[in-house]
Order: structure tokens, then sequence, then C-alpha cells
């Protein structure tokens, strides 16, 4: 085997590793994302619990994320709820002290084992501390049953995957 | 030729590159992803058959291998006769014909598909939820052979390993005696015994399955292991302190060795264990050590006192030692009675006492020789080598009286203290955090079914307004993974949990998790020993 051979071979395989669906858990794509920015985050879902399909889906607005927006989803309804933010936040500008902190996809059935994308437009704050990890708690309605993905790792702790149900969570850097 | 080698150990250099580079992705792969969860079970978790099933059917939503499956039967037994078949999402079963009547108990850890461990425990009831009772005594063949090997291990850490601080300190020149080696030797045989012995006694497994690991391994994970290591330990050095010369490496070395006796001691057992722990672990420790430093004289007195004329300073150094010695042995020695009995009544109603009232009668008895020695028959030493026949003869009566002593305490393995005979007041275990506060009471808390009782506080002690309250309980040390259960909340504020299968003794790891709101929980996690009594 010549180097060269072993290199596209190792490519060809982390390629299928990393195409492979991934995770059993409701996580976050994208591993980062930039405090100060907008920040699309896409919630995948990737089964139901334990075999009964889901029939809906909330997320839990962290403090520090504004101007949150959620993208409708084909056969779902689309709920928010609105309320006072913790602080007021100067945004270009504009103070804001007020929006959504919690998103609700309702009405329709995903079956298990078939994913679904949820997207929700937001802006970080950069009151949020780079070099943390956001989490985003996220309560996952089932037929039967209800996986609740709202485990956060207490301060200081790692980011735990010893967890039964962790929080998807993105990693906050710098600007 | 050379260049050839060259470029093969290349190849290989790139082979192994790739591998590891392959490894570390799956690691990443296999980190991302998680778990299998099981959707199915045939019985249902808490099921009240009234005929035993054939079989036990767990379904997963993906494919897993099975990893240990585990049956625990209605007396508490691990039973290996349960026949383990795994395709797919499927898990099967066989259950052994001859389950007794009461709840079982089946553990499962599996693995995902993405080698993510999965573990749960699904219980059962045949007939009727078991009552709760303590578990059948297991054969009596093992209990000999227990009792057996504490006395030999006593043999051991006493008379050995005394034995040779005797002669690195007191002696201070090597003592012809083979009675210490074989000491020691037995000491560290009855060690090695002691601990597959333990392992067959927790899981209630025949002698036969002494071969396998699984009584090892159990046998390890309880505070007898440290214990039985730590002797282990203390007994080699002992025996290379014993060869050669008495120099300054083997003073050390038997110094640590007298240490070891203490700590191994003071590691595990009733007394070591019994509440305050501050006071009565570092009692065990003293107490062990003098009992080593006082009967650890005897043999090589013995042996010196064939040549009178040299064993006079040596017999005035042992006796001005003894005597502060002795007054530690007693002290520690009340203090732990008075933790373990805890009232006068208790050393002739219990079996624990009486065992204690005859111990003392020899320890009097020994006591008595020792100031007979002291008084008139060492003074006597100086008088002329005639005198040292009684002498020996006395020291000879001394050390049946104190193999005496060590078998009757070996016989203390078998008896709980008075102190945890008591126990009829429900466990109550207090949990704390900055958030939370969890006072939880379990009833009986004893082996077989358990009530919990949940009180949930906030970190002011004000009441915790919980949306949901989950109790999860593990043993993972006896093969039992989660039992999950959910609580009610009752009309008095608390959250309750009945009938939890608490199938076997140990320190079961309590998990609640209280759910606050639909997007935030307080986990409590701490560990609940669960007696047999």
């Amino acid at each position: 085997m010549g180097a060269r051979m072993i290199i596209r071979l190792s490519i060809l395989v982390a390629a299928a590793l990393a195409a492979a669906p991934a995770s059993a858990h409701v996580t976050l794509e994208g591993k980062q994302a930039a405090i100060g920015t907008d920040y699309k985050a896409v919630f995948i879902v990737p089964h139901g619990c334990a075999g009964s399909p889901t029939v809906k889906l909330r997320v839990q607005i962290p403090e520090g994320v504004i101007a949150t927006e959620a993208r409708p989803v084909d056969g779902w309804k689309l709920d928010t709820v609105k309320g006072k933010y913790a602080s007021e936040y100067d945004v270009k500008g504009s103070k804001v002290s007020e929006g959504i902190k919690e998103v609700a996809w309702s009405g329709g059935e995903l079956p298990d084992k078939t994913r679904q994308d949820f997207v929700i437009e937001t802006y970080l704050t950069d009151r949020l501390k780079p070099d943390t990890t956001l989490y985003f708690p996220v309560v996952q309605e089932c037929g039967q049953g209800v996986s609740r993905w709202i485990e956060i790792p207490a301060d200081g702790a790692a980011p735990a995957h010893e967890g039964k149900w962790p929080a998807p969570g993105v990693k906050l850097t710098k600007p | 030729m050379a260049g050839a080698w060259r470029e093969a150990d290349k190849a290989l250099m790139r082979v192994v590159a790739f591998v590891a580079a392959l490894l570390l992705l799956i690691g990443f792969a296999s980190e991302a992803s998680a778990h299998a969860s099981l959707v199915f079970a045939e019985p249902r978790d808490g099921a009240v058959l009234t005929q035993a099933p054939k079989t036990v059917q767990l379904r997963f939503n993906e494919s897993v291998t099975a990893g240990a499956i585990n049956l625990i039967d209605a007396s508490g037994k691990l039973r290996t006769d349960a026949v383990v078949d795994a395709k797919d999402e499927a898990i099967d079963v066989t259950l052994p014909a001859d389950l007794p009547k009461g709840t079982q108990i089946v553990s499962y850890r599996v693995i995902s598909a993405d080698g993510h461990p999965v573990t749960g425990s699904i219980t059962f009831s045949i007939g009727a939820p078991t009552e709760n009772k303590p578990p059948q005594e297991s054969g009596a063949g093992i209990d000999g052979l227990i009792w057996l090997t504490r006395l030999g291990l006593y043999l051991g850490l006493f008379a050995g390993i005394g034995g040779v601080f005797f002669v690195n300190w007191i002696a201070r020149e090597q003592v012809a005696s083979p009675v210490i080696h074989v000491s020691l030797i037995v000491g560290i045989v009855s060690a090695v015994a002691s601990l597959a012995l333990e392992g067959l006694d927790v899981l209630g497994l025949p002698l036969s399955q002494v071969l396998s690991v699984t009584p090892w391994k159990i046998a390890l994970g309880t505070s007898l292991g440290p214990s039985l290591l730590i002797a282990i330990a203390a007994l080699i050095a002992a025996m290379v302190a014993l060869r050669g010369d008495v120099t300054g490496i083997s003073r050390t070395l038997s110094a640590l060795a007298l240490a070891g006796v203490g700590l191994s001691l003071a590691a595990s057992g009733h007394a070591a264990t019994a509440p305050p722990e501050l006071l009565t672990r570092p009692a065990v420790f003293l107490h062990a050590t003098s009992v080593a430093f006082w009967l650890g004289a005897l043999v090589p007195l013995v042996a010196m006192l064939r040549k009178p004329r040299l064993v006079l300073p040596v017999v005035n150094r042992f006796s001005r030692a003894a005597v502060p010695v002795v007054g530690v042995l007693a002290l520690t020695g009340v203090v732990l009675a008075t933790f373990q009995l805890e009232s006068f009544g208790a050393l002739v109603t219990t079996r624990y006492g009486i065992i204690l009232l005859i111990k003392l009668a020899l320890v009097a008895a020994l006591l008595g020789l020792a100031a007979l020695n002291r008084s008139r028959l060492t003074p006597a030493l100086a008088g002329g080598e005639a005198a040292a026949k009684p002498l020996m003869r006395s020291i000879l009566l001394e050390c049946a009286l104190a193999a005496g002593i060590l078998a009757v305490v070996a016989d203390w393995r078998f008896t709980p203290p008075p102190r945890s005979i008591i126990a009829d007041a429900p466990l109550a275990v207090h949990i704390h955090s900055d958030k939370a506060m969890f006072q939880v009471l379990v009833s009986p808390g004893r082996v077989g079914f358990d009530d919990f009782v949940l009180q949930l506080m906030n970190g002011d002690g004000t009441l915790l307004h919980a949306k949901e309250a989950t109790l999860t309980l593990s043993l993972p040390q006896r093969g039992i993974e989660a039992i999950e259960r959910q609580g009610t909340l009752e009309p008095d504020g608390f959250w309750h949990v009945s009938k939890v299968p608490l199938a076997v003794p140990g320190r079961w790891h309590m998990r609640i998790d209280a759910l606050v709101t639909d997007f935030q929980k307080i986990t409590l996690e701490d560990d609940l020993d669960v007696a047999t009594q």
C-alpha cells in the first residue's frame, strides 16, 4: 500500500462515518456558533420516543438568544410563546427586552426512525460567554411517551455525554 | 537485504497509522451517536403472573448486542441457568423451570449498534410479590469454609505478621521458628480463598463456581476486596522481612506489615463501619495492631525460651511494651463494643453479644496468665534456667487461649451486631445540593419490597413544586441495572413510590429526578445501604 492510497482510504472511511445517520439524541447541526452574529439553529430529530412517532416538538430559547424566528414545517402547526427577557439587549442601535421564549411545532406525525430538521433563526447577543456551551432544552412529545432532552451539565462539569437525555447544545466562540 | 527490511518497516508503520486513524474515527463516531431503547417487554415490568413464564422477551428499537443479561430470582440468587438468545433487536431469556414464587429481576446491559451501552431492569412476580424476608442462608459448607479462612487469615495477620514484628523489634535477632513462616503462608492462602468464598456467598453460588470470574470480581468490588488485598500485601512484606538477618530494611518492612494488619481490618467489617466511623475505624486499627503485637510475641517467645540464658532481656523488653499495648487493646475494645451493642442486655440476648461474652472470658484468662508471667515467672527467670519451663508452659497455654479467641471472633462474620438489627425504623437519606434538598424515607429499608417517600424541597427548605418525580435504583456491583419508577404525588405533599424490589443487600445507587418545569429538572444522587434483615 502506498502512502497516497492510505490517505485516500482514510478520507473515504472518514466520509462514510461522517455521513452515517449520526445520533439517536435530538441534536443541533453544526458544532459551534459565534456570539454577536445571526445563528440558524437546526434541530435534528432522528427518531421517535422508544418506537412511537413524534407528534410535537417544543424548544426553549435560552436567555441571551433574541430575534427568534421559527421556520414552519409542512404538515405541522407552529406556535410560539412570547415573554420578557431577563435583561434588555442593545442590538444594532435598538433596545430589545422581549421576544419569543418558546417554540412549538405540533399536529404533525413523524414516524420513528425518520429524520426531520426543525429550524429556528436567532441572533446570539454578545452578552453570552464565549467558550461555553449554549443549551436549548427540547421536549419531544410522541404518540406514546415524552422524551425530555433537557439535561444540562452542572457548571464546571465536562459537557457530559453521561446524561441519558442531554439537551442539544452548541459551542460559543468569539465574534 | 537491510534496505528491504527498512521498506517493510515503513509499510508496517503506515498500516499502524491507518489503523490508529480508523480507530480514532470510530471512537469519535460512536461518541457522537447514542442508544437503543427498550420498546417492549413480555412480561411487562412490574407484572404479577399466576404461573411462571417460560421466557422473558425484550425488544429494542434497533439491533443490539447482548452484554450482561442477569436473572436474580425471588430468593435473591443470581441464576446462571437462564439461557440468553439474542438476535437483531430481540433478546429472549429462557427461564429455568424451578423459579421460586415471588419477584424476579431481569437486568440487561446491551450494546447499541454504535457501541453505546444501554442498561435497565425489569421485574415480574410469580404468584405474588415477594414478602420482606431475609434471603435463604447459603450452604453450610460454604459457611464452614468462610469461618476457616477467616481463622487462617487471623493466624497469618496476628501470629505471622505479629511474630515478624516481634522478631525485628523486640527480639532484634532472627528466631528459628517455622510456625511464623507457616502462619504467613496460611494467611495468604486464606486471604485469597476468602475473596472467592465471599464472592460465592454474595451471589449465592455453589462452591463449584469458584473458578468462574464473576464471584472474584464481585468480591473485589465489596469492602472486603481492598481489605484482603491490603492483608495479602502485608503478609508478603512480612515474609520478606523474615528472610535473612534483622536489618533496617526488615524492621521497616515489619512495621509496615503491622500497620497493614490494622489498615486491613479497619477497611471492612461490622466494627469498622459502625457509626461514627471517624472513631470506630481508628479504634479498629489500634485494636488490631495491638492484638498483632501481643499475640505475635507468643510463638517466638516459646522458641526463645529453649535457650533461656539469652532470653531475659527480650522478655523484659516485651513486658515493658506490653503494658501500654494491653491498655490500648482494652480501651479500643470497650469503645467498639459500646457502639456495636448499644445496651448491656444485648450481651445475653443476641448471638453477637454471647460471642463477645465468650471472647471476654477467654481474654480475661489470657490477661490472668499474662499478669502471672509478668509478676512471677519472668522475674524468676533471673534466678536460673529451671524457671524457663513454667514460663514456657504458661505461654503455650496463652497460645491455646489466643487460638480460641480467634476461632470465636471469626464467627462474628455471620452475626450482625445489635446496632444493625434494630433497624425496623425506616431508612432515612438526606441528599443536598445548593439548588435542592431531598429527604428520602425507605421502609422497611431492608431487602425485599420497599416503599419510598420523597420529600422534595428547594435549597432554602421550602416545598419544591415538581411536575414529576422519578426514582432510579441500581446495584451495578451485583449486576442489577437501573430500575426506574415514577412517583405519584399524594395529598400529604410527598411523592410516593411503592413496592420497589430491592432484591439483594448491598450499597444501591439512588437517583431522583424532579421535573420542575417542562424544560428543567433537578437531579440528585446518593447511595443507599440495604441490609438483609
